[in-house]
């Protein structure tokens, strides 16, 4: 059994070589952090009059989270090619056949469609949104969390990275800390009859609670990703300092 | 003796040794990878990789493409399908004994 141990060890060290510098985890926590102010920010200034107005912080956010990630991705590719690729080597991943990019994005529609799926049987139930908004602030928080969580720890189950199983219980314990917090500052765990138009004060503030809550959420799911990523960078940086030179 | 055991002497050659094992196993799991990556990882000497990697070039399980990345020469070396079969079979049959050894 020992040779197969090694075999499956080997393989975990090479799918997790794209995060040996700590990089992306650096990277990734930026992004995070950055993607959290503007939460904060639109939480606190947010004032929805109308729905053309929620639907516009929508777009802004996600604007933010395509460009963001794509500028993140075009640093990360430089970083690694000025600095791991001429310590450590470079490594080209697997590329992704044709099935499994169709699988892959089957099981990403499936992801979204899901929860928007019952968040309307819910409000068919409750026959009204005000009264699925009013839980949100509450539930959205320990969801999104928990999702982190069950990723971050099939990634490190994958690459055999141990950290990651740490972030994915920090993730978990962020998610229930900020929906436990938006509870006990009063807002609803059940559905709750509020009306649902938009101007309603109960309405804003549910959705900005729930922004702020969101920010907080990715906020403190950034700065261990950050820390993480330095100690990973300082450790990599301390046992390959120079760049591999050809001995003559 | 069964069949299991008698599989043990058909166990791969070229990849029971264990330097081109680590070799192989590192390859399977990415598209490619170059020379430095593999030195840095097998631990071995810039020329003990270098045989254990044409040994294995010449049995057909991998194959080296030369290239530049900028002014540096740079070699990426990846599994052939060849070479995935030899991997895919030289586990099924350890798994074989293995399974055996250890009822």
């Amino acid at each position: 059994m020992q040779t197969h141990v090694q075999i499956d060890s080997v393989l975990k060290r090479a799918r997790g070589y794209w995060f040996v510098d700590g990089f992306t985890e650096i990277a990734a926590g930026v992004f995070f952090i950055l993607l959290a102010g503007i939460l904060l920010l639109q939480g606190n200034m947010f004032q929805a009059s109308n729905p053309s107005h929620f639907l516009s912080v929508v777009g802004v956010i996600s604007l933010v989270k395509l460009f963001g990630f794509l500028v993140t991705v075009l640093v990360l590719w430089w970083l690694k090619d000025n600095f791991t690729y001429p310590r450590t080597g470079f490594v080209r991943g697997n590329r992704l056949t044709a099935a499994q990019v169709l699988t892959l994005l089957r099981n990403a529609i499936l992801f979204l469609l899901l929860p928007i799926f019952g968040l309307l049987t819910v409000s068919v139930l409750l026959a009204t949104v005000g009264g699925v908004l009013s839980f949100m602030p509450v539930w959205f928080p320990i969801g999104v969390g928990t999702i982190w969580a069950v990723l971050c720890i099939l990634a490190g189950e994958w690459t055999g990275v141990v950290r990651f199983r740490v972030l994915g219980i920090l993730f978990l314990l962020a998610g229930l800390a900020v929906g436990i917090w938006q509870w006990t500052v009063g807002l609803s765990v059940f559905p709750a009859d509020v009306r649902p138009a938009l101007n309603q004060p109960a309405v804003q503030e549910v959705i900005n609670r729930g922004l702020s809550g969101l920010g907080v959420l990715v906020l403190i799911s950034g700065l261990p990703l950050v820390i993480s990523g330095l100690v990973t960078f300082l450790q990599y940086r301390k046992a390959n300092p120079t760049p591999y030179v050809e001995e003559a | 003796m069964s069949a299991s055991i008698q599989n043990l002497s058909g166990l791969d050659r070229v990849i029971h040794e264990p330097a081109r094992l680590m070799l192989v196993t590192l390859l399977s799991a990415v598209e490619s990878a170059d020379f430095l990556y593999l030195l840095k990882e097998s631990d071995l000497t810039k020329g003990n990789l270098s045989v254990h990697l044409s040994k294995l070039e010449e049995a057909g399980y991998i194959e080296a493409e030369k290239t530049f990345r900028g002014k540096m020469p740079h070699t990426e070396y990846r599994l052939t399908s060849k070479g995935k079969s030899a991997f895919d079979q030289y586990r099924k049959n350890l798994s074989s004994v293995l399974g055996v050894k250890s009822k």
